[in-house]
């Protein structure tokens, strides 16, 4: 049987017109995205005129954007792996695409047509408080769109849950929580169904927060005599908001733990620190939004102190049991260093060395004076360009390739090499931005601030051009070459 | 106000989950030919949930006659028969959007009474209504609570493990 592309994961035609849906959707936004993205630093370094109320519109839709797009991207990994231990429906797979894509146009519409300029975030009252910049009815527009998003989302979680409860009894066996404290830990219980239920579980609760929030500020935008609690909005927003970004991570790292292994060509097996790993972060993801808070005078102290404390844990135990874990499957393993390996160990330094900015940048004292600063993209950047998305490209990349592959070909080597640096040089740039105290979410930047964002352009540029290069070769892979539903003769 | 949402119509509610048996099984067989997967009958409980739910529905029932009957026929009859009859046919995708809808609407309606300035019912108090608007959080909380037990810790029996890939030994 083939090593890199095992039987159980072959797809049937209509699967995999379904996920090669998901994959050039994501490549496409990902790619205008990134070109939305380059617009706003060529504005903010004075090499290119855009003004301010374009700015936040082009703001609003990079945002948006980029966090749906990176869900919808690291579901399909979900997918593609879980299918292989519980049984999922494709029909569900398929209408959470339609409603993203029906959401997606209410958003753009909402944005380029109604000027909703209010960031991805529609911190209550902002949407229904434009100075007359945009209407009521374009932000009620935008909001509809989060909502049928998160109702496709709910589906595919709804229907993930039914398969892991179908197979393992109810959603803590699927965790492992049976092995935490006593008992023999089953080697086999595979790690795929353990992130994935701790993402059902995580994220059901998330959007439970946003659908709540979202149908409020719609009663709101209406009715503006029912005033909301703008801080009880705002810590529901973020619990939301901080949930759906962060569990992106949580979904493409099932990449990791199935692709790695093949490529080493050892066995990663499950351990009782694997399974108390994610049962802490299932409770710590729910409860870290606060971080976001840090400088709402108004917020209980100890929330403030709790999202302090929990931004230091947060994402340490996963992170911890995960690089341990790929260190430990890389070394001395005569890895095949082909272009998903690559990208997957990309994708382990992007994770470990972007949770670092916000690591300081949750810390009460230094996030007074460095959380309105570019500083806080510069972590966010860091993490989803060079953790979550390389993770997904690996998938994808993985996905084209064949057994018999014995080498990285040259424009991948290049595509590779180019998004790193160029990624490298943009996050950082960010940070600098941020240590030099230039503040985000400003549409015009002073003269001395610029040189950062037209380092930054050009850094972007390239990552563009990287990503061209990614999405051709995936989309001609996705559409020539047999993917995992037919795998090569085993070369190996 | 706290009395007839939270304690009559759910009394009326489970007077038509009661009235399930003694419809006959000609006709329950006729009408489950029109609700494939529980959908048609949940669709229309929600429709009638929410027709009941507005303030202008609960008011008119408190002063007029003809709309009190209404009340007390539609709410067994819309509500309570077709949620009996069709919970049973859903499958855990539907009843999950029913039961995430329902606990969100306990939370959406609770913070609405809470933070109304005004009353939203002209037969009610606003102390009153906001004294709903308090148990109807803590409801929404209890529910989702049970709801995280139960999936957390729960036995399915109607998701046999025989019938899937994989099934642990």
């Amino acid at each position: 049987m083939s090593i890199l592309y095992p039987q159980n994961e072959m797809l049937e035609s209509r699967e995999r017109m379904v996920l090669n849906l998901y994959l050039v959707t994501s490549l496409v936004l990902f790619l205008v995205m990134m070109v939305l993205g380059l617009l706003m630093r060529l504005a903010q370094g004075a090499w290119m005129d855009m003004s301010p109320t374009l700015f936040y519109q082009v703001m609003t839709a990079h945002g948006a954007g980029m966090v749906g797009t990176a869900a919808l991207a690291s579901s399909a990994v979900m997918w593609f792996f879980l299918r292989k231990y519980v049984p999922l429906k494709t029909s569900i797979f398929l209408a959470n695409y339609v409603l993203f894509m029906i959401g997606a146009v209410l958003l753009l519409v909402a944005i380029f047509i109604g000027k909703f300029a209010g960031a991805w975030t529609f911190l209550y009252p902002l949407p229904v408080q434009s100075l007359g910049v945009w209407s009521v009815g374009s932000a009620v527009l935008f909001m509809v769109g989060f909502l049928i998003i998160g109702v496709g989302f709910l589906l595919f979680y709804l229907d993930a849950m039914r398969g892991v409860i179908r197979v393992y009894g109810n959603l803590g066996r699927g965790l492992g929580l049976q092995w935490l404290f006593s008992g023999t830990v089953d080697p086999d219980h595979p790690k795929t169904v353990v992130a994935s239920t701790m993402v059902i579980i995580v994220n059901s609760l998330g959007i439970l927060g946003g659908a709540v929030v979202i149908v409020m500020s719609l009663i709101n935008a209406y009715d503006p005599e029912i005033a909301l609690n703008a801080l009880f909005a705002k810590n529901l927003i973020y619990f939301f908001g901080h949930v759906f970004i962060n569990i992106t991570i949580y979904m493409a790292v099932i990449g990791v733990y199935e692709l790695l292994p093949r490529y080493t060509g050892r066995r990663w097996g499950m351990s009782r620190p694997f399974l108390w790993a994610w049962a802490a972060s299932t409770l710590m993801v729910m409860i870290v939004y606060p971080h976001h808070l840090l400088m709402d005078f108004a917020m209980p102290r100890w929330m403030a102190v709790t999202g302090q404390v929990i931004s230091y844990t947060s994402g340490l135990p996963v992170f911890t049991v995960t690089a341990y874990g790929a260190l430990t499957n890389i070394h001395r393993s005569r890895m095949r260093w082909r272009i998903p390996a690559m990208l997957l160990i990309l994708s382990m330094f992007g994770w470990a060395a972007g949770i670092v900015p916000a690591i300081i940048d949750a810390t009460i004292s230094v996030n007074h004076v460095m959380h309105n600063t570019l500083w806080v993209p510069g972590h966010f950047h860091f993490y989803l360009l060079l953790g979550v998305l390389p993770m997904q490209f690996a998938f994808m990349y993985h996905l084209i390739g064949r057994d018999t592959d014995r080498s990285v070909s040259r424009s991948d080597r290049l595509g590779f090499w180019m998004y790193l640096s160029g990624g490298l040089a943009f996050v950082f740039m960010f940070l600098a931005g941020g240590h030099a105290s230039v503040p985000r979410r400003w549409a015009t930047h002073f003269p001395g601030w610029q040189v950062y964002d037209q380092v930054a352009s050009l850094s972007a540029a390239l990552v563009i051009v990287a990503l061209s290069l990614f999405t051709v070769r995936i989309c001609l892979g996705l559409m020539h070459t047999p993917s995992s539903a037919e795998p090569a003769p085993a070369g190996d | 106000m706290t009395a007839q949402m939270l304690v009559q119509i759910p009394l009326l509610l489970m007077a038509g989950i009661l009235l399930v048996p003694v419809i006959p099984t000609r006709l329950r067989a006729r009408a489950a030919r029109w609700d494939q997967g529980g959908v048609s009958g949940l669709v229309l409980a929600t429709l009638a949930m929410a027709f009941w739910m507005l303030p202008r529905s609960l008011d008119a029932s408190t002063t007029d006659p003809l709309v009190a009957l209404a009340k007390f026929l539609t709410v067994p009859l819309l509500i309570g028969l077709p949620l009996a009859f069709s919970w049973p046919r859903a499958g855990f995708i539907v009843r999950g959007v029913f039961l995430t809808e329902f606990v969100a609407t306990f939370f959406r309606l609770g913070w609405l009474y809470r933070v109304s300035p005004i009353r939203l019912c002209n037969n009610y108090g606003l102390g009153d209504q906001q004294r709903l608007g308090n148990y109807m959080l803590w409801i929404g909380g209890g529910l989702l609570a049970w709801l995280a037990l139960k999936l957390l810790a729960g036995n399915f029996k109607s998701l046999s493990p025989s019938s899937s890939p994989g099934a642990p030994g």
